[in-house]
């Protein structure tokens, strides 16, 4: 093959061209987290394609720190992050509702106001 | 301070550092996997950086010619770079070789730099630190992996590092100013940095299942640092220049 | 960087969502026309995983084979910043593929898989990529013009439906931006710059500007719609419309730099449509078979690379690990 790039023309490309393909060798996947920041959350980010989590931290940063801020990166096996099936989102509907659970359900200005009014009447 | 000897150790390093950044960007859409492709032209990006950063205190603090005349218009015999650089990317074993064995020589010889009497080379030291020490990282674990990795590539890398190693040492050739070097406090010089390198490397290769070459004296493949290059050297400076030889007086 | 998906003919007509159950189906299409995003885990229509994943792995391809033509001037750039400029920019088109085929895989095919089909010839990339980059001055006009018309497609499909392939956009996105102004800054030096340095430039211009008119697809009136595509934010513009786009947006950029288009009849008429000669939708469906300059090479290069990489990923495979889909 004679071709505009040096580069494609070293490579000895007859080698495998006849070659049957074996793309088949899967490795496993590893969710990528990504920490921007000393004191900020740690965020999945993405996954990388590797055989060890060193092969996968690695590999992980140039994808995905190579570029901007970054203090740390974590990486777990796919298979070993568990999730709510998403069948089950209305789990989680009920929660806006519990008032008891928000700062704006206890307002208590109007009777301490009340309070301070009777008082004085009494005196 | 002998600036002779400052200019010579800037040259080689910032040499070996742009010749080995471009080879290493050849590999740059073509790698054996998409992550790996990532990491390894993140390699080759810093290592250009680095020549860059050489040339540009060789310009602005010894009065040498702007960055890009001496990465792009320089003849083959000005080069300083040793001859293991040149060599072509050959299969990723190669490839991977070099970068394990180059690296582990580099990050051994920033980390002697950061204490250089030379300060701007001190301050360029203590700031690629990081870079080469992740790019040692990078080398060491895929040695480990791949040296215990499948039968094919443990006999791979064994051959790779059987094929690099006289030119691997070719890295360590002294320069005539070793002594002035020293002495001024510049560097700790050629001979102690290959004492480390040697003491880094073994344990890695022993973990990676691999066998540390026997070493000939006499087939250490010297050179380079006194411009005396391989056959590789004068294609790889032509091709590199081949669009700004187009247009001398062009802005690229 | 990336060109419009085409559905055809055929295509269209498998668009059946019949055997669907129609209360998850009306759930389904409920969500998404409140704005929300679908996830992997979600139920979806066959029809939606399915073109859904032949888009994404489309402009998955894209990125790795577009990596190829700029990389033929990787080794030649002719100074520091462009060369390290260059050698990042095609770095990132991989990186980009590494997103891309992540987000496919979470619907179910495996990168490998997607891989094959490729080398085989099953599964399309971009035709754009299948022209030579003849000169430095292809890099420039890439860096700007193909990546400028990839983002238009992007940004645009970055509102879609599908959570994942929303995510990997917006990154892509981000980095196209530098991608965009190192292309600029390139045809800029070049423009302003010596008698060759225009010449290669004016050149390069006339070359791409067909593959460029290609990139979005035929036009509207010869491709066959999909109300349903649009409706589940799979497709979200017009193939004409995303095209007058671009043409707004970077023919004048061109202009004001005095180089100029090869078509007498390319003009903005009076309703801000633009207007071109024909540029032959013959030789677009020709490359798209096979047919184009580079299709070849593209294929053999890629095929190198996975054959010559096998050693290095079947060494890091442990056997007792067992693949599960990625989350997200």
């Amino acid at each position: 093959m004679s071709s505009l790039d040096p580069r494609v023309n070293r490579l000895d490309t007859k080698k495998v061209k006849d070659g049957e393909l074996h793309t088949n060798s899967h490795l496993i996947t590893w969710e990528v987290f990504h920490q921007e920041k000393r004191g900020k959350q740690v965020t999945h980010c993405g996954i990388v394609h590797a055989s060890t989590p060193e092969i996968a931290l690695v590999l992980a940063k140039e994808q995905f720190a190579r570029r901007g801020k970054t203090t740390n990166l974590w990486v777990a096996k796919t298979t070993d992050i568990y999730t709510f099936s998403s069948e089950d989102e209305d789990i989680f509907e009920t929660t806006p509702e519990k008032t008891f659970r928000e700062p704006g359900a206890y307002k208590v200005r109007g009777r301490i106001e009340k309070f301070q009014k009777e008082n004085k009447a009494d005196v | 301070m002998n600036n002779n000897a400052v200019k010579e150790l800037l040259y080689k390093m910032a040499d070996d550092a742009l010749i080995i950044g471009h080879r290493n960007s050849e590999w740059t859409g073509i790698g054996p996997m998409l992550e790996e492709d990532l990491a390894f032209s993140s390699i080759a990006q810093d290592k250009i950086g680095h020549a860059l950063a050489l040339y540009t205190i060789l310009h602005d603090v010894l009065g040498e010619p702007h960055p890009d005349q001496l990465g792009f218009m320089r003849k083959e015999k000005d080069f300083h770079c040793c001859q293991y650089v040149e060599q072509p990317i050959g299969e990723y074993d190669f490839s991977l070789m070099r970068q394990f064995l180059f690296d582990n020589a580099e990050l051994l010889r920033y980390e002697a730099l950061t204490r250089s009497s030379f300060e701007p080379l001190a301050q360029l030291a203590r700031k690629a630190k990081g870079e080469i020490k992740y790019h040692v990282m990078h080398g060491d674990t895929f040695m480990k992996q791949l040296g215990n990795g499948s039968e094919e590539s443990q006999a791979r890398l064994q051959s790779a590092l059987n094929n690099s190693w006289h030119l691997a040492l070719g890295i360590f050739e002294n320069s005539e100013f070793e002594k002035e070097l020293i002495q001024e406090g510049i560097f700790t010089g050629e001979e102690e940095l290959k004492r480390k390198w040697l003491e880094k490397i073994t344990p890695t290769l022993e973990a990676a299942n691999l066998k540390l070459p026997a070493t000939e004296e006499n087939k250490i493949v010297y050179g380079g640092r006194k411009g005396s290059h391989s056959e590789f050297l004068t294609p790889l400076l032509n091709e590199m220049t081949e669009v700004v030889r187009t247009d001398i007086d062009a802005e690229w | 960087m990336y060109g419009s998906t085409n559905i055809t003919e055929e295509d269209a007509r498998r668009m059946n969502v019949s055997d669907e159950e129609p209360e998850k189906l009306l759930a389904f299409e409920d969500r998404i026309a409140r704005g929300e995003k679908i996830e992997p885990g979600d139920w979806m229509p066959k029809e939606y995983r399915r073109q859904l994943l032949r888009m994404i792995e489309q402009h998955a391809h894209s990125e790795i084979v577009g990596a190829l033509p700029e990389g033929t001037w990787i080794t030649r750039a002719p100074n520091f910043r462009r060369k390290l400029a260059l050698i990042a920019k095609v770095q990132d088109e991989i990186g980009h593929g590494q997103l891309l085929y992540s987000a496919a895989e979470t619907l179910g095919k495996t990168r490998e898989q997607m891989l094959e089909d490729l080398l085989n010839g099953k599964s399309k990339y971009s035709n754009v990529f299948n022209y030579p980059a003849k000169t430095w001055a292809d890099i420039a006009v890439i860096g700007f013009l193909v990546d400028g018309a990839a983002i238009v497609n992007q940004v645009i499909n970055s509102k879609g439906s599908y959570g994942p392939y929303c995510r990997a956009l917006e990154r892509i996105c981000y980095e196209e931006s530098f991608h965009l102004k190192q292309g600029h800054d390139n045809v800029v030096y070049l423009a302003t710059g010596t008698k060759h340095q225009r010449a290669i430039l004016q050149d390069a211009i006339n070359r791409w500007y067909r593959p460029l008119l290609h990139f979005f697809g035929p036009p509207d009136k010869m491709s066959a719609h999909s109300e349903k595509l649009m409706k589940w934010k799979v497709k979200l513009a017009s193939n004409d419309d995303m095209r007058n786009q671009f043409l707004d947006q970077y023919v004048p950029k061109i202009l004001e730099l005095d180089i100029t288009f090869p078509d007498p009849n390319l003009r903005k008429n009076n309703d801000g449509i633009w207007e071109f000669s024909d540029p032959d939708w013959e030789e677009f469906k020709r490359v798209i078979n096979g047919g184009g300059p580079c299709n070849a090479e593209r294929l053999e290069v890629r095929r190198y690379a996975e054959e010559a990489g096998r050693w290095v990923r079947q060494a890091l495979l442990n056997p007792q690990e067992k693949y599960q889909v990625p989350l997200a």
